[in-house]
């Protein structure tokens, strides 16, 4: 591919939504501004497309490229500066002072005798162009939906929130420069484009403007800032080995570069310790949490763990990566059991998914490195759209409590039968997620520790989805179902978004076979012939029974439904005692006829699963495994 | 082709077998409580007397989990026959209990949705136990597949013992026997108004009851498979492991569900933990 | 073994017990049909507590204002085909309680019954002659057969004859 063709693509992929997000701000109109940006939506969609189907290419840039990703470091450490100062949030300055100084070092302070290796600045491969669908798609998606959103938003959003010229200046902008951040083979752009991720999500986070939005995008902003400054000291370090790109850092198998990318990229997928963010970042409007906090930013710091971690295999550092984050998958699983507001059971379960690809990656066998790149895809696809219903139901019964979910089927029958859908693919066979997570343990199975972790994982993953799945379905018979109001844009992308989630998920195999495989078998084929065997094999898990079964049990109950008798519909079991007559419910005639409930919660084990006591004990052990990825540092 | 006729096999034989050593279990725990007990066939009777009743529910959305019940433990039988990925096959038959319990769940009965929760704490209690056997099978023989026991020399017995023994636990709370028969026990048919299978009715009740006798069947022949090199040995022991399984539940009275959580955390937990550390420690793995 | 389906039915008779004002004298009894000395379970009776789940419908008692709505819907409960065994003369007639204020008098006051089975209370041969002739009804229900109603039995507590004080 010529040079020119593929700077045109990188600057479609990065420019266009950052030019529709300007053109979206300064639109006096909210229809105006809703058609930029669906249009805006549907460009990038197209261009990421066209960028992965037209194949992969290498884009080396001039010495003036240097120059302004300097400018854009500076700018965007200004606005950083100005953001903590603004909120008087001294640590953040602090590292702000510590970042200027490493890039003080960087521009002025010389690499010595040794000559830096012109490598290219934008790469376009395989693992990108994964990423560049997901966020370009499925971005898209979420942008429409948000479109609705906030329209509907705006009538009990607080008076403090900045507006929604702001919000999609900067949502819109965001797909653009997570666009870069994959495609960013040189470490100081994939440093701008961290810092500018970053950036955003503090923007977003705060948008609501309460007391508490500010308190956590600060929160936000501090650890993001601190991973960027791991990832700028990484570079610095890099530099002085004469390797200033991803690649040059893997072919050199620098480890000290690697442990501070490492630790910059744990950062940003809020694993343990620094999970806390993102559990604060639920307070920004739902289409946020969908986009950055579940499908794309968060998954920055996988995707660059997943990236690098192939070259270094066989390293100590990776072990302990692999534990990090199986470590962070127990422990975040556990605590999700005990949650019963929605989103933070869908942060928990993003943290710990995230923390599933690190352990893979951490373990950088064939087989792992295709189990990391299915949960990459599938999670980022289902949790999506989680998210995105999550919102939709807060907004019709305002409560994001499990609990108050009870006979949603009923109420918002299309949305409740999309979430159903969405958890039953992050559940059952014979969707990706399930065979992703059956992969991953398979591949760690000669690390025990980590196997173990993951086992234990797993086990309480289902036990909260299958919580919530009972609950939203709990519902009386009736005859009829009314498809309830939302915003077309809502609805529509609901259904789109369910309809990939579904179909992908059934040909999770045939994805394995067609992309997957030969990508893990590019990566890392240098592995031992019984590893790369494995690979293979792990194709045929899609036996016949795995998707004929589930698929008669569907047909079976479709029949019985069409031909469903209503007199066959009793009432439950009140030991007779029944209060109403025609509908379902708990209420029974107790002592002296008086009408009493009976409720039966679901379990939460809050008091063995407290999330107050556990958290200060994993974040200790969780930092002891980082301050030991620093070890590296003293033979670097 | 002969794919096809396993899996025909396997698919009428389970259930034929099931039912016998149901009916025998019947007559057995008749027997130890000096009672003369139903005639061999009785579960036959009762599935067909259910196929025949009325199948009453609360909404159309429980029968489909029943038949996923189903489905999931189907896909365990003929994956197992077929020598398929051993992983798979434990999670299809998680599936298949995980199934019933989102059908409890989805209907507003206290005593459902209870026994549904209960049958969640059987499975966090008895799912490391099942996990653990799978990777101790995988240690053994190198692969994941069922089909790769087949293939060995000494019978799995020999470097699982430990594993086997925490396995026979397992089975009791599997098949909802006493001291383990929190959710809806086999044999006392009023515990939580027979909680989580209370919402279901005739045909419904019915599939629920087939695929009990599929899940014995099923725990059965793990145990067979522990002797595979001397397949008769190994029906021996399943027979004995039934038996005794049955003798265990007229003993014990039925304990607590918190109870029945920490002690297989423990003490099965730990022995099959054991035995597969020693399996990892092996030098001849060559891994 | 060639059984049809109806036979098959019968066969696994099972049976839920409402107690209804009863003074369980009756239900002691039913309780023993269940232990070793007369094991019902030979007959493939299984003592349930899910109406959803039972064939028969086992009733003590002489039904009160307050169970009869109870038991209404109980019976709502039962699948088809069932059938409703009234025990003991209490439930057939009020028994010694007949015509107290807070009775209604038997149990065919309110749902329909199928076999009577008198006695204060009925011995456990009784009971069980009593199911058997409830399974045979039930058999007859499950093939489309018309079954005959239930005859109540004639014969009730009679008044003690006044005695005449002499001296």
């Amino acid at each position: 591919m010529s040079v020119f063709e593929s700077s045109m693509i990188v600057t479609a992929l990065v420019c266009l939504p950052l030019a529709g997000g300007l053109l979206a701000w300064l639109s006096p109109w909210r229809a105006l501004r809703t058609s930029i940006v669906c249009l805006t939506a549907g460009l990038t969609a197209l261009a990421g497309v066209y960028a992965v189907v037209s194949g992969p290419f290498s884009l080396a840039l001039g010495p003036w490229n240097t120059t302004l990703a300097a400018g854009f470091e500076l700018g965007l450490t200004a606005l950083i500066v100005y953001f903590a100062w603004e909120a008087r949030a001294w640590l953040i300055l602090g590292l702000c002072a510590v970042q200027l100084g490493v890039y003080g070092v960087e521009w002025f302070g010389g690499h010595g005798q040794i000559p830096m290796i012109e490598d290219p600045v934008f790469v376009l491969d395989t693992l990108s162009g994964i990423l560049v669908i997901i966020i370009s798609v499925i971005g898209a998606l979420i942008l429409v939906y948000a479109t609705g959103y906030m329209r509907e938003h705006a009538g009990h959003a607080p008076a403090t929130n900045a507006g929604d010229g702001r919000f999609f200046l900067v949502l819109t902008g965001f797909l653009g420069l997570m666009n870069g951040l994959v495609l960013a083979n040189n470490v100081r752009w994939l440093g701008v484009f961290w810092e500018g991720t970053t950036v955003c999500s503090f923007l977003l986070i705060g948008h609501e403007g309460t007391a508490e939005a500010r308190a956590n995008a600060q929160r936000a902003l501090l650890i993001n800032v601190f991973g960027g400054v791991a990832l700028s000291l990484g570079g610095l370090l890099g530099a002085r080995h004469g390797v200033d790109s991803l690649e040059g850092i893997m072919s050199a198998r620098l480890m000290a570069p690697m442990a501070l990318l490492c630790i910059a990229a744990l950062a940003k997928s809020a694993q343990f310790p620094f999970q806390s963010w993102l559990l604060g970042a639920m307070v920004a409007p739902t289409p946020v949490s969908a986009l950055l906090h579940s499908a794309t930013m968060v998954k920055a710091g996988s995707y660059l763990i997943l990236r690098l971690a192939p070259a270094f295999n066989g390293s100590l550092l990776l072990k302990v990566i692999a534990l990090a984050g199986g470590f962070t998958f127990a422990v975040a699983a556990a605590l999700a059991v005990s949650q019963s507001n929605a989103k933070r059971v869908l942060a928990y379960s993003t943290i710990s998914n995230l923390g599933l690809i690190v352990a893979c990656a951490g373990i950088a066998t064939p087989l792992a490195y295709a189990a990391a790149l299915m949960i990459l895809c599938y999670h980022a696809a289902s949790k999506g759209l989680l998210f995105l219903c999550v919102g939709a139901i807060e907004q019709k019964i305002g409560s994001r409590d499990i609990e108050d979910m009870g006979s949603l089927l009923y109420t918002m029958p299309v949305t409740a039968c999309v979430t159903i859908a969405g958890m039953l693919t992050m559940l059952m066979p014979p969707f990706g997620m399930l065979m992703s997570k059956l992969m991953a343990i398979e591949a760690a199975i000669d690390a025990p520790l980590v196997v173990l972790l993951v086992i234990g994982g797993s086990a309480l993953t289902v036990f909260f989805w299958a919580k919530w799945i009972g609950r939203m379905q709990t519902v009386s018979y009736h005859p009829k179902y009314q498809i309830e109001q939302m915003p077309t844009s809502m609805m529509g992308v609901l259904i789109a978004l369910c309809v990939i989630v579904l179909g992908g998920g059934i040909a999770s195999m045939a994805v394995y076979r067609a992309v997957i495989e030969p990508l893990a078998l590019r990566t890392c084929a240098d592995a031992p012939a019984k590893a790369l065997a494995a690979l293979r094999a792990a194709g045929n898990l899609h036996s016949w029974p795995v998707l004929v079964f589930p698929l008669l049990a569907a047909l079976a109950w479709l029949a019985t439904v069409v031909r469903f008798d209503a007199s066959h519909v009793r009432l439950p079991y009140l030991a007779g005692e029944n209060l109403d007559e025609t509908e379902l419910s708990y209420k029974f005639r107790s002592l002296k006829d008086e009408p009493a409930v009976a409720w039966a919660m679901s379990l939460y084990f809050k008091h063995t699963l407290n999330e107050a006591r556990i958290t200060p004990w994993a974040n200790l052990i969780a930092w002891l495994l980082v301050v030991s990825l620093l070890g590296v540092l003293g033979a670097a | 082709m002969r794919e096809l006729l396993i899996v025909m096999t396997a698919l009428v034989a389970a259930p034929v077998m099931g039912l016998l050593l149901n009916g025998a279990d019947r007559i057995l725990t008749a027997r130890l409580q000096g009672r003369v007990g139903p005639p061999l066939l009785q579960p036959l009777y009762d599935i067909v007397k259910l196929f025949r009743k009325q199948p009453l529910v609360l909404n159309r959305v429980q029968i489909g989990y029943v038949y996923l019940h189903l489905a999931f433990m189907l896909m365990t039988i003929v994956m197992l026959a077929l020598g398929r990925d051993m992983l798979l096959a434990l999670f299809a038959h998680a599936f298949s209990t995980l199934s019933l319990v989102i059908g409890a769940s989805s209907v507003r009965s206290p005593f459902s949705r209870i026994g549904a929760q209960r049958k969640i704490m059987q499975m966090l209690a008895y799912e490391p136990v099942l996990i653990l056997l799978v990777v101790g099978i995988y240690l053994r023989t190198g692969s994941f597949m069922a089909g790769a026991v087949a293939q060995l020399d000494t019978p799995l017995i020999a470097s699982l013992p430990l594993v086997f023994l925490a396995f026979l636990v397992a089975i009791e709370i599997k098949l909802e026997k006493s001291p383990f028969d929190v959710a809806t026990s086999h044999h006392a048919h009023q515990e939580l108004v027979k909680g989580i299978t209370l919402e279901y009715a005739g045909r419904y009740f019915a599939i629920i009851e087939l695929t009990h006798l599929y899940e014995t069947f099923l725990l059965l022949a793990i145990v067979a498979a522990f002797f595979m090199t001397q397949l008769w040995l190994g029906v021996l022991v399943a027979l004995a492991v039934y038996v005794a399984a049955i003798v265990v539940d007229n003993l014990c009275a039925r304990l607590r569900t918190a109870w029945m959580v920490r002690y297989m955390w423990t003490v099965p937990v730990a022995l099959a933990v054991c035995n597969v550390i020693w399996l990892y420690l092996q030098p001849q793995r060559g891994m | 073994m060639a059984l049809n389906v109806h036979e098959m039915l019968a066969r696994s008779p099972w049976f839920v017990h409402y107690n209804c004002n009863s003074c369980n004298g009756c239900d002691i009894e039913l309780l023993a049909c269940v232990t070793p000395l007369y094991d019902v379970e030979r007959f493939g009776m299984l003592h349930v507590g899910n109406p959803k789940h039972a064939d028969i419908l086992v009733v003590t008692g002489s039904v009160n204002h307050r169970n009869a709505r109870v038991l209404k819907n109980i019976y709502a409960q039962l699948p088809t085909p069932h059938v409703v065994v009234a025990l003991g003369v209490c439930s057939s007639s009020g028994g010694v309680f007949a015509g107290s204020y807070n009775i209604l008098g038997g149990v065919d006051k309110v749902i329909p019954v199928d076999v009577f089975v008198p006695g204060c209370p009925p011995r456990p041969e009784a009971m069980i002659d009593g199911f058997v002739r409830a399974v045979e009804m039930l058999k007859a229900k499950s093939a489309g057969a018309a079954v005959a109603p239930a005859t109540k039995p004639v014969i009730t507590v009679a008044p003690a004859p006044q005695e005449s004080h002499a001296g």
